[in-house]
Formats: structure tokens, C-alpha cells, sequence
């Protein structure tokens, strides 16, 4: 119990020198008191054990130094205050006794320290590879959470695009991936798992099989990529047009070991094809209408353009046989004649080809276009219409104008439609009746037509109306011209409009793409 | 043309410019020379209308027709004997032509040989 005195509060490594050697001092004091206090009632002298306790507790909590104090501070209380009457070779031994335990106590103070240092560090080792571990946990759960996070945004995306994945394992023939969007496409149940090749060829529509199949076949033998359009039907009866992509990945040894791919559903993208022919085909048809019907009042006009070269070429033909039939033919000049009927002819045959063009029906053809020959082509055609209201028609065209992708009988039209509302216009008006037509090259790849004239101008406030349908200032108009023309330009990607008043007359403004594919 | 002060004159004016050479080339064909005009005005402003004896002009044309040149000339009392060619005349227009002072009127296309006699007769009036 006496023991319990010296456990104090254990100095750690850290504890001060002087608390470090105060417990020197300290416990030899104990000690020396304890074992007076039995002497004082004659007891059996204790202080030898005393003393080595109280050198052992400095060792062990104060270290060697404070211990080697403990251990010479006991020598001299004990010389001094104990048995003091022992022979010099007793008090030698018990002296030894006292170095050999402090040389012991040194041993055992450091096996203790290089033991706590070894526990540090075996510590220190699993509070590290626990930290690891926890980060590497962390790290897992959230590249589990990023992975479904992705999974799930694909799945999404798969599902607003109609696109679905696919892996099919080419040494097994057998499906190794199918996306849900996949599963959903042909109607299967993913519960089910992945379906048989022969399920799925079921959902093929019987007219595409077979040459999707070929192309399938083919692929695969050649170990290309592959495109198969086809349709599906599923088991409700619901068509669908779909789109497969494949693509051959292989392995090490070069083999072909799989293909990945995606399969689109396109059911909208055909539907939308198709309207937008149908629409186009109405447009054509429209615009084949307005041609027949302005034709149709152009007649008269025409008639005359084509009688025109005609004429010319009899006139010329009988001064060629004048010049045959004298008693010395002229064949030079009669040559020269010949020579002139072979233009009046051509002349006459152009004009009929560029009427049977216009009456021509069909779809929109993208061609090559000079602009500057369409217009050319359409004034030799409204020559006589214009002659007809003593109007003048006067070109400024600017060379070297780059040419045009578009339908050429359309574009021939919008010419028609404007010229002959510009006609139209001056037909009642006095003074100068000019048509004038310009073309220039414009910007952003642009060029520009004017078509002017000195007629009764457009309807106030009315320029917009001007180009809805049925909208007309005409006593026979249909009210359909400008509406068309508008159409026609705009699906040449260029635009159409009236330009503000001038002083007099009216005039339209059209412009077209150079080089834009202006097949929307 | 080398026949300026030729009193003997004939002069063509038509817009169509395949008509314009058929004329001449039919009138150079029986011995006669003639100038050729694209428009009335260009006649007009040519001052060779006080030396021509016989006229051939087309109607319908651009700017001032036929019919305006022969009102404008009778006008400026210059009444040169006129042969109207047009393709498309009715009756009433051919009156009217007829009336001004006009010595034929005939259609697209017309007959060789009675356009020459027309000549003819206006160069030998």
C-alpha cells in the first residue's frame, strides 16, 4: 500500500527536468520516511526494499537520469541513517547491489522505450492503412454513384433520341448487350433477357428481311461496318422504320470478336420526308397551275412572237429562190438568204421550247442556272405582250454573274409572274412605259434581280397583302402570282419583296444564294 | 448606204430585227436598196424620213407604233406613201392605216410579190 504513495501523476516523456528529477528526490524521501516511521515502532528495517522501489519508479516514470540520482541519493540516506554500524564489505555489497539494479533498471527503461516506440509505429502504419482503406471506400462508392449517375443520363438520352445499343458477341453469335431502349424498340421484356436471334428477326418486316440480311451477311464476311434500314412490326401491329449501325471491333489476333452498334428509331424523320414531298409536289403542282393559267393569257402574245420568225423565214425563203430562179443564179446571195432562214427557224424553235418548258409538269429539278439567260429567255417570251401596250423592255445585266443552283422553269416563272404584273401595271398609265430589269451581284454571296416599271405603282398601304393569296388588283387575276413567286424564291433560300414607293411605278426585288445548297 | 439624196429612197422600220433583214434582203433581191430602222424614233431622228419615197413599217412596236410615225409624219407634212406589215391586224386598224394615207396592209406573213409590186408603185407615184 505504501507504494501508493509514489504514484503520482505519471510524468509522461515530455515532463520537465525538475518534475523529471524532483521525483528523485521525492520517492528516496518516501522511502527514507516510511522506513523511519518502522524503525520508530521497531519493526524489521525495511529501507533496502524501500529504496529499490523508489530508484525503480524514477526509472521507469523519470528515465535513466533521475534514476541514477534515486539510486546515489538511497546510498547516502542509507550510509548515513541506516545500519550504519555495518563493515565497510557489507556496505560495499549492498552499494553494488544498488549500481546492478540501477544498470538493470536502464535496461529494462530502454527495452520499455524502444517498445513504445515499435507500438508508435505499428499505430501510426494502421491509422494510415485504415485512412486508405476509408478513402479508397469513399472513392468506390462514388465512382459506383457517377457510374448509375452516367448510366442513368444515357438511358435518357437514349430514350429521348430513340436511339438504342447494342453488342453482339460474333464467335457465339449471341447478344451481349442490349440497352433498354433496345429492349423497348422491338417489344421485348428485359425481364426476359436477351431474346434469340430468331425472336428478334420475327419483328422484321417480311419485305426487308432478305435484303437486310444480305447486307447483314455481307458485312460480316468483309468485317465491315454496316447501315440497315429497315422497318419492324411489332406484336400490336405497330410499324416502325428503323436505322442499324454496326461497327466490327477485334481481337488481338485480329478476328472479328464483335460488333457494337446503334439502332434509331426514324418512324418520325420518314414521316416528316414524306409530308415534306408531299408538300413539295403540291407546291409544283401549284406553281405548274400558275404557269398554265398565265400562259394561257398570254396566247395571243405568244402566237405572235412565234409568227414573228416565222414570217421572217418565208420572206427570206422566197428571196432565196429569187435569187436561184434569174438566169444567172446568185448562189452567194442566195446562200446568204438560206443563212437568215436558218436563224428565223431557230428563233422559232426557241420560243416553242421555252413554251413547252413552261408548260412542262413536274418535280422541282436542282440544276446550274445563269440567271442572266433566264431572264433573257423570258423577255425574247413577253417581247410581244409588251409590244402589245407599246412598252419597252430594257436589260442592264452585269456580266460574269456567278450562277445559281435551282429549278430553271421555276425561276423562269417568278420572271413571268413579275414582268407580266409589271405589264399588267402600265398597260392604262400614260406617258413612258418602261419594264426595266437589272441584275448585280449582291452581298453574302447574294445577287440580286430588280424587276421596275412606270405603271399605276402598288396599292397604298396594302404592300404587304400584295403577296397572300388571293389577293389580286386584277379584273381576271387569281391572286395566286406573287404568292407563288414568293414560295419559289424562298425555297431557293433567297427572298422577295416590293421596294418602298418611288415616285412612280413599282418595283420588286428578288435575291439568291450563289453557293448555299439551297435545298432546304 | 450610198443612195443619200436617191429620191428613189426606201425605208424599213421594224423592232424585229430577223423582219428587218428579210425586207431587205427581199428588196436587195429585185434591185432595190433600203435603210433599215429598229424603232420609229430612230427614224425619226434620222431626218432620212424627208428623203424616202416608200416606207414598210410594222404596227406594233415598242414606244411610238406605226400608226403614231404615220400620224406624226402627216403631221410634220411629210406623206410618205406606207406599207403597213403587222401580224396581228383587224379590220378596224387596217381602215384606220388605210385612211391615213396608207397604200397596203398586210399580215404576217405576207406575200412576196404583192409587197414588191406595192414597192414599185409608191417609188414610180
Amino acid at each position: 500500500m505504501a507504494y501508493l504513495h509514489s504514484a503520482k501523476p505519471v510524468p509522461g516523456p515530455a515532463a520537465s527536468v525538475a518534475s523529471r528529477y524532483g521525483l528523485a528526490l521525492l520517492s528516496v524521501a518516501v522511502a527514507f520516511g516510511i522506513a523511519r516511521a518502522f524503525l520508530h515502532f521497531h519493526l524489521p528495517q525495511p529501507f533496502t526494499a524501500l529504496a529499490l522501489s523508489a530508484i525503480a519508479i524514477t526509472f521507469w516514470y523519470g528515465g535513466n537520469k533521475p534514476g541514477i540520482l534515486a539510486a546515489l541519493l538511497s546510498l547516502i540516506v542509507r550510509g548515513y541513517f541506516f545500519e550504519s554500524d555495518l563493515s565497510v564489505a557489507s556496505r560495499g555489497l549492498y552499494d553494488l547491489v544498488f549500481l546492478i539494479f540501477a544498470l538493470l533498471m536502464t535496461g529494462v527503461t530502454r527495452a520499455r522505450d524502444e517498445l513504445e516506440v515499435r507500438v508508435a509505429e505499428r499505430t501510426a502504419e494502421l491509422t494510415q492503412t485504415n485512412l486508405d482503406l476509408q478513402l479508397e471506400i469513399a472513392d468506390r462508392k462514388r465512382a459506383e454513384l457517377e457510374l448509375r449517375e452516367s448510366e442513368a443520363y444515357l438511358a435518357e438520352a437514349q430514350k429521348l433520341t430513340h436511339t438504342a445499343s447494342f453488342a453482339l458477341d460474333m464467335a457465339n453469335r449471341v447478344i451481349i448487350h442490349w440497352s433498354q431502349e433496345h429492349f423497348r424498340l422491338f417489344g421485348f421484356d428485359p425481364k426476359d433477357g436477351f431474346p434469340l436471334y430468331e425472336d428478334v428477326q420475327r419483328r422484321i418486316h417480311p419485305d426487308d428481311l432478305e435484303s437486310m440480311t444480305e447486307t447483314y451477311q455481307k458485312a460480316i464476311k468483309e468485317k465491315t461496318d454496316y447501315k440497315l434500314d429497315y422497318r419492324i412490326v411489332l406484336p400490336d401491329g405497330t410499324m416502325k422504320h428503323v436505322l442499324t449501325i454496326g461497327h466490327p471491333v477485334f481481337n488481338m489476333s485480329g478476328d472479328l470478336a464483335r460488333y457494337v452498334g446503334t439502332v434509331m428509331d426514324v418512324t418520325e424523320r420518314k414521316r416528316a420526308d414524306e409530308e415534306r414531298e408531299a408538300l413539295r409536289q403540291a407546291q409544283a403542282d401549284l406553281a405548274h397551275a400558275n404557269r398554265v393559267t398565265t400562259m394561257g393569257e398570254l396566247t395571243a402574245s405568244l402566237s405572235h412572237e412565234v409568227n414573228q420568225p416565222i414570217a421572217a423565214a418565208v420572206t427570206d425563203a422566197n428571196t432565196c429562190l429569187r435569187w436561184l430562179m434569174r438566169d444567172q443564179p446568185d448562189l452567194e446571195e442566195a446562200s446568204q438568204a438560206a443563212s437568215r432562214m436558218v436563224k428565223d427557224a431557230t428563233r422559232a424553235a426557241e420560243i416553242i421550247s421555252g413554251i413547252r418548258l413552261l408548260f412542262k409538269k413536274g418535280t422541282a429539278q436542282r440544276e446550274l442556272v445563269d440567271v442572266n439567260k433566264v431572264i433573257r429567255e423570258m423577255v425574247v417570251l413577253l417581247h410581244g405582250e409588251a409590244t402589245r401596250s407599246s412598252i419597252s423592255i430594257r436589260t442592264e445585266l452585269a456580266e460574269e454573274l456567278p450562277q445559281i443552283t435551282g429549278d430553271r422553269v421555276q425561276l423562269q416563272q417568278v420572271m413571268m409572274n413579275l414582268m407580266m404584273n409589271s405589264i399588267d401595271a402600265m398597260k392604262d398609265v400614260d406617258g413612258t412605259r418602261e419594264l426595266i430589269i437589272k441584275s448585280q451581284p449582291g452581298e453574302d454571296e447574294q445577287l440580286m434581280i430588280s424587276v421596275s416599271d412606270t405603271g399605276l405603282g402598288l396599292p397604298a398601304q396594302q404592300a404587304d397583302r400584295i403577296f397572300s393569296a388571293f389577293f389580286t388588283t386584277k379584273p381576271h387575276g387569281t391572286g395566286m402570282g406573287l404568292r407563288i413567286s414568293r414560295s419559289i424564291v424562298e425555297s431557293h433560300g433567297g427572298r422577295l419583296w416590293a421596294a418602298d414607293k418611288s415616285s412612280r411605278g413599282a418595283t420588286f426585288h428578288l435575291t439568291l444564294p450563289t453557293k448555299a445548297d439551297a435545298q432546304k | 448606204m450610198a443612195i443619200q439624196g436617191n429620191t428613189k429612197m426606201v425605208s424599213i422600220v421594224d423592232d424585229d430585227d430577223l423582219m428587218r433583214s428579210a425586207l431587205q434582203g427581199l428588196l436587195k433581191a429585185v434591185g432595190l436598196q433600203a435603210l433599215a430602222f429598229a424603232s420609229a424614233e430612230e427614224f425619226l431622228t434620222s431626218g432620212q424620213q424627208h428623203a424616202t419615197a416608200c416606207l414598210i413599217a410594222d404596227i406594233r412596236m415598242p414606244g411610238i407604233s406605226g400608226l403614231e410615225l404615220q400620224a406624226k409624219l402627216n403631221a410634220e407634212h411629210c406623206r410618205i406613201p406606207t406599207i403597213f406589215i403587222t401580224a396581228h391586224g383587224d379590220a378596224k386598224m387596217r381602215m384606220q392605216a388605210l385612211r391615213a394615207g396608207a397604200v397596203e396592209f398586210l399580215a404576217k406573213p405576207f406575200d412576196d410579190v404583192a409587197l414588191i409590186e406595192s414597192v414599185r408603185a409608191a417609188l414610180e407615184s
